[in-house]
């Protein structure tokens, strides 16, 4: 499911010998290139600069701090508690991210695999719950919550995030893509379908709960409209890491250097999951097409 | 869908019972989560709409009173045409850049995958903490003013803080949008390309005569989520304007109205109003853009 351009590069390499102009026109586009590029990244190596300066100092445009310091660092993850904000993120996100690969890779088995009466119908109410927009939901949903007593908890944030369709309808996808000679083999051991799923076709799904771990982790972590209406409340040390940013930001206006430091704290984790599997996001963001 | 595995005979009507209980209990909480926060509240919204809802509940039934007030809102239609402008702003905007980005790398060039790379970056930020980074580089004394002159504060000032916002979201989703096209352009047959390379073809030629109409159904898939994308936008406008919408109204973007009017005037009936109008604009759009773009299958 990776992006793979090499075919299409065929179609360049079987051009002849370049001419001088060509390479001129290589030169500037690499150059080009590498400006956009510099474009994208400006803004975070300025924000990590600023992080590191000292207020003062913030007024000034140097890119190169005179005493680079982790004090709003240490600042903003004590005295404006961050360090707990980032807790409760991961918090939430590791436990949203486990319900959903559990719920998820067992739900879309059973719509790719077994056979019950209403399949279909209850599938296409599945796809068409991604039709209906969070905005519609943000009343009826917060009443329903705020009457069960669980607004300004996790777990009502954690019980409508239990299963998102777009990774049901993903895991159900992949599913349908297995062959179904490794089933028969297990049925024909008698295994039930319990068995089945868990030690047959479950091994087999790796890298669709790759691509789920790694896109609900970011999608949870980043989230900011539903935190905000469940958790923005009242008691602080509810908040997200996002939530202390836009706090944060109300509260302090131009402390720059540990407004900075914040955001720095809520991209890195995300940044470092992406260095490390690349090759999923791409795979997952295509694939589930409207997250994020 | 799927085909009928063969089974043993005689026991066909037993298993058969089992398997459907195995399917319904392993569906079973996905669908239940289902129902009650997605389906339910279709029709508990519609119902909401109806009464003058407070914290505590009801407080009296209003019948169709919500909607003739929406219609007579003169903030909501503010919210409405701030959105709609925003919405026809940044989403050419996002295709354009989007699809360039994604030409680029799909061209013959070293370091694509690097390249691909520091497109998507701004994408994997969460908004807040982009935002954050925005206001402080847009503000009266920030990195942009250095550059171009000037002591605009582009998120204080009615006159640019939607724009602003546009601009910030055109650069965080086009890395994300650039993938999408990635996937389109990788799905058009490679010999069309070796045809136009036959009959001598030049790249803009190639580009504008079969690329850019092949890539329809990416158009398509990629003009819808930027569309919904954009007649949601909350988080950005949220931020900037410490949850106000303001300036002077600038950045009251229609899902900000419904919070302000759900959360900080706890008026839950007149939002849920809100919400399924905003529901039946985003619905009719989509429609729209699935007739402009005829038949083309989505992504």
């Amino acid at each position: 499911m990776a992006i793979d351009v090499a075919r299409i590069d065929q179609v360049d390499r079987s051009i002849p010998a370049r001419t001088p102009g060509e390479r001129a026109r290589r030169v500037i586009t690499y150059a080009i290139l590498l400006a956009v590029s510099a474009l994208f990244f400006v803004p975070f190596v300025w924000t990590i600069s600023t992080s590191l300066k000292s207020l003062p100092e913030t007024t000034g445009f140097d890119l190169l701090p005179d005493n680079p310091s982790l004090r709003a660092y240490r600042e903003v993850l004590t005295e404006f508690d961050f360090l707990r904000y980032a807790a409760n993120s991961l918090f939430l996100a590791v436990t949203i991210t486990l319900a959903n690969l559990i719920l998820c890779s067992i739900g879309g088995y059973a719509f790719a695999r077994l056979r019950f009466p209403g399949r279909e119908v209850l599938f296409m109410l599945v796809l068409a719950t991604l039709m209906i927009p969070d905005q519609l939901r943000l009343v009826p949903v917060f009443v329903m919550l705020s009457g069960w007593g669980l607004v300004g908890s996790f777990k009502g944030y954690m019980l409508i995030k239990l299963v998102l369709a777009t990774n049901l309808f993903f895991m159900r996808q992949y599913f349908l893509t297995i062959p179904r000679d490794f089933e028969e083999a297990a049925k024909l051991d008698n295994a039930g379908h319990f068995k089945t799923f868990w030690k047959v076709m479950l091994p087999l799904t790796g890298p669709a709960l790759a691509a789920i771990t790694i896109l609900t982790f970011q999608g949870i972590w980043n989230e900011f409209f539903w935190p905000l209406l469940l958790l923005g409340f009242g008691d602080p040390s509810h908040y997200t890491v996002q939530l202390g940013i836009a706090q944060f930001r109300f509260q302090y206006q131009t402390l720059w250097p540990q407004l900075m430091a914040a955001s720095v704290i809520a991209i890195v984790p995300i940044v470092v999951i992406f260095l490390f599997f690349q090759r999923y996001f791409v795979a997952g963001v295509v694939a589930s097409g409207v997250k994020g | 869908m799927a085909a009928t595995a063969p089974r043993q005979q005689g026991t066909l009507g037993s298993a058969r019972l089992r398997e459907a209980l195995v399917g319904y209990a392993f569906i079973a909480v996905p669908m239940g989560i289902f129902l009650t926060f997605f389906i339910y509240p279709l029709v508990y919204s519609l119902y909401i709409s109806r009464y003058d809802w407070g914290v505590f509940g009801k407080i009296e039934t209003l019948g169709w009173e919500n909607y003739r007030e929406m219609w007579h809102d003169e903030i909501f239609w503010r919210s409405i045409k701030n959105t709609l402008l925003y919405t026809v702003v940044v989403v050419p905007v996002e295709m354009a850049l989007a699809l360039s980005l994604a030409v680029i790398v799909n061209a013959g060039i070293r370091g694509k995958s690097f390249f691909r790379s520091s497109f998507y970056f701004p994408s994997l930020a969460s908004s807040a903490a982009i935002t954050a980074i925005a206001i402080y580089i847009l503000s009266a004394d920030g990195l942009l003013n250095a550059v171009v002159g000037g002591q605009r504060s582009w998120f204080g000032d009615s006159d640019t803080a939607l724009w602003s916002i546009a601009g910030l979201n055109a650069w965080t989703t086009s890395g994300t949008m650039m993938l999408f096209y990635l996937a389109a352009l990788q799905a058009i047959p490679t010999d069309v390309y070796e045809a136009a390379a036959m009959d001598g073809a030049k790249t803009w030629r190639t580009f504008s005569r079969i690329t850019f109409p092949l890539l329809k159904p990416g158009h398509f898939f990629v003009s819808v989520v930027a569309v919904i994308g954009a007649l949601q936008v909350f988080d950005q406008a949220f931020i900037v304007s410490n949850g106000s919408g303001g300036p002077n109204y600038s950045t009251l973007t229609a899902v900000l109205y419904l919070y302000r009017t759900a959360i900080a005037d706890v008026r839950f009936g007149y939002a849920a109003t809100i919400g399924i109008a905003l529901f039946l604009l985003i619905f009719t759009l989509t429609l729209i853009q699935r007739l402009l773009f005829g038949k083309a299958e989505t992504a």
